[in-house]
């Protein structure tokens, strides 16, 4: 009777306040809207400038195949390699392929083909992802212009096609498609509850129920469950558009995405209400849950895979709870891993959520 | 057995000494007043009392229950209304009451008797959002939270700052009437004119205890007589009173100066004629009664000097 009544308050006041149910829509569809197209990692208008001192059809040949990958803007052709720099100090050229005068002869000879590519890397992965295509354009230009005589002369060929199993096409939004429903979640059911005992606080309200004899864990359980409600909510939410939006579909069990959203919950609440123990005002509340939830997004594997951080770094992902959600959401949407493939993310998630839910009760004191 | 027992509790923030070894005995069915300037302790007190803050030292018991051992066992039986408003300003009037009903595991058609004459008066604005209610209106709401699990002992922090001069006299007859079906009040106030409607008071001055009585006992032990001394113009008045030689202390009370001379050396008619000599006019001189903050006055100046 308590609780439901408790229950009753904190719905009454999420829904009167004028600005959280909207958050609780607009953050989600935002997110699943806008960011998987502008974080993403695939890099294309790469602007391409050409040296070419050769002016044969084989070199134009040769730009054409670039061109028409579809990753380069062609800014010029010319065959003055100084202003070729200058496009690039310019910041008009993120590449230029330089193709030498005896381009042609050495084509026809089989010979390794005399071409420089230069590439811009004040933008690390553009260049370092531009040159990567630049050089698999002139491999793929080679192996159908060279002659074929050239083949029986040096001798069987290694041709290597990787196959790229779950996300066949490389599909950059499909990867962040279940990594920004983690990031909304996450920063929703975390901000949350820290605010609202905060306010709470704040407000003077919390003395009054302090000398009320509701227990803290039915107080504190009742600080929970609106949020995990409203994180259900935004999971549908999303799931609906990454269906409607992107045409993309849960490839594991959609069962299991909520049971892992439950986990997560548990750990992210518990967390917001152990920081509004410790803090006095929303000010500080908000800061320290920011800086919290940054750490945790930044080493979580969302945007840089874990296994290429350094070993101190990798340690301390452990300790964070996103690693585990996030590692395990990817795995159920894009892969469709089954509980048996993510038991190791559900023990981490629980167990962390367990301490934080329990450190959040005990600090809850209400005598001092 | 008192209502409120405490004996010699101390609480200390840092190197602040809120509490100094107060001890305090309230009996069951009476009005009692902590009288005191902002800072003398009075919302520490109370906070411990009311089971949100443990004493450093000595102990407190309300209706015979340890407040640290039985805290749960006291919350039963106690309302408490804090000083600054703290209902949920984003839940309506009757929604606060019902929630706080709740949370005591009661109901308010149980205890409607007990809260019907004051919360008749709020009742027209049952659905307004307590954020919304005038000041007099949410201390009546808070006064009905506090009162709706038929608590024995009431405890009000400074209940009336803040508040017009009507409504707190509202406010007090409402004390009277719920002080009439038994239930314990121990209030704190600010206002010295509020001492008097107490039936006992105790004086705080800097976390220490430096009188207890009733008002009319306080008043009484007043060591001097006093003089309401007025004229022209006042503050030169004050400054010229307070360098004139057998007086023993002059302060400012409203539009008069109160003045405390030893019985027996100087009359109003004496003064009276110093004062025209010196070039004040409509100069005005009666012997008046002693009033709270006069004896606080005294009193909080001996404590200095003591310490």
């Amino acid at each position: 009777m308590v609780m439901l009544y408790l229950l009753e308050k904190e719905f009454k006041q999420f829904f009167r306040d004028s600005g959280l149910p909207k958050m609780a829509i607009a953050f989600p569809v935002l997110m699943m809207l806008v960011f998987p197209f502008a974080v993403s990692m695939e890099i294309r208008n790469i602007n391409l400038v050409v040296v070419d001192n050769n002016r044969t059809v084989a070199s134009s040949n040769l730009i054409e195949t670039c061109t028409a990958s579809g990753y380069f803007d062609l800014v010029g052709v010319s065959d003055d390699p100084d202003w070729a720099m200058r496009q690039m100090d310019r910041n008009k050229a993120d590449a230029i392929l330089t193709i030498e005068s005896d381009f042609d002869r050495s084509l026809e000879r089989g010979e390794p083909l005399p071409v420089a590519i230069k590439v811009n890397t004040i933008n690390g992965t553009k260049g370092s992802i531009g040159s990567g295509y630049l050089t698999s354009c002139v491999q793929r230009f080679y192996a159908e212009h060279a002659p074929a005589r050239q083949s029986a002369t040096t001798g069987a060929q290694l041709d290597v096609s990787p196959k790229y199993y779950f996300n066949t096409y490389l599909d950059y939004k499909m990867f962040m498609v279940p990594a920004l429903i983690v990031i909304a979640i996450t920063m929703l059911t975390g901000f949350f509850p820290a605010l609202n005992i905060v306010s709470e606080k704040e407000r003077g309200t919390i003395e009054q129920i302090n000398v009320t004899p509701v227990n803290r864990g039915v107080f504190i359980l009742c600080k929970l469950i609106p949020y995990w409600l409203v994180a259900f909510f935004v999971l549908t939410a999303c799931l609906l558009i990454a269906r409607w939006v992107f045409d993309y579909s849960c490839a594991g069990s959609i069962g299991l995405m909520y049971f892992f959203t439950a986990g997560n919950i548990l750990v992210t609440a518990g967390m917001g209400l152990l920081i509004s123990n410790y803090s006095d005002n929303a000010q500080q509340a908000m800061f320290v849950t920011w800086f919290f939830m940054m750490v945790f997004m930044l080493v979580s594997g969302i945007f840089t895979p874990i296994a290429s951080m350094p070993g101190w770094a990798q340690a301390i992902t452990y300790l964070n709870p996103m690693r585990y959600y996030a590692d395990a959401m990817r795995g159920i949407y894009i892969k469709g891993s089954t509980l048996a493939d993510v038991w190791t993310d559900a023990a981490g998630l629980l167990t962390i959520g367990t301490v934080m839910v329990s450190w959040a009760i005990l600090s809850y004191k209400k005598t001092t | 057995m008192g209502a409120i027992e405490v004996t010699t509790v101390s609480k200390r923030y840092g190197t602040c000494q809120a509490l100094d070894r107060i001890s305090l005995d309230i009996q069951r069915g009476e009005i009692y007043g902590l009288i005191g300037p902002d800072g003398a302790g009075k919302t520490t007190l109370f906070r411990i009392l009311v089971t949100l803050l443990l004493p450093d030292s000595g102990s407190a018991r309300v209706e015979g229950l340890d407040v640290v051992n039985d805290f749960m066992a006291i919350r039963q039986h106690i309302g408490y209304m804090p000083g600054r408003f703290s209902l949920y300003q984003d839940l309506t009037v009757a929604e606060n009451l019902d929630f706080f009903a709740t949370m005591f595991g009661t109901t308010v058609a149980e205890n409607y008797g007990n809260i019907e004459e004051i919360y008749a008066q709020i009742e027209p604005f049952r659905d307004r959002r307590a954020g919304k209610l005038s000041g007099g209106m949410k201390q009546k709401l808070a006064l009905c939270c506090a009162l709706v699990h038929h608590p024995s002992v009431l405890f009000l922090d400074e209940p009336t700052t803040g508040v017009d001069a009507v409504s707190r006299k509202d406010f007090w007859n409402m004390l009277y009437r719920i002080r009439e079906s038994g239930v314990t009040i121990l209030v704190s106030t600010p206002y010295m004119d509020e001492a008097s409607l107490c039936d006992r008071i105790s004086l705080l001055q800097k976390g220490r205890i430096i009188e207890t009585g009733t008002p009319a006992a306080i008043v009484a032990q007043y060591p001097h007589r006093l003089f309401g001394v007025s004229g022209k113009p006042a503050y030169p008045l004050l400054k010229f009173l307070r360098r004139t030689p057998g007086l023993l202390r002059c302060f400012s009370f409203g539009s008069e100066h109160h003045v405390a001379v030893a019985p027996g050396t100087i009359q109003p008619a004496e003064l009276t004629t110093q004062l025209q000599a010196a070039g004040f006019h409509d100069v005005v001189v009666r012997e008046i009664e002693p009033n709270i903050e006069d004896c606080f006055m005294e009193l909080a100046k001996e404590e200095r000097q003591e310490s």
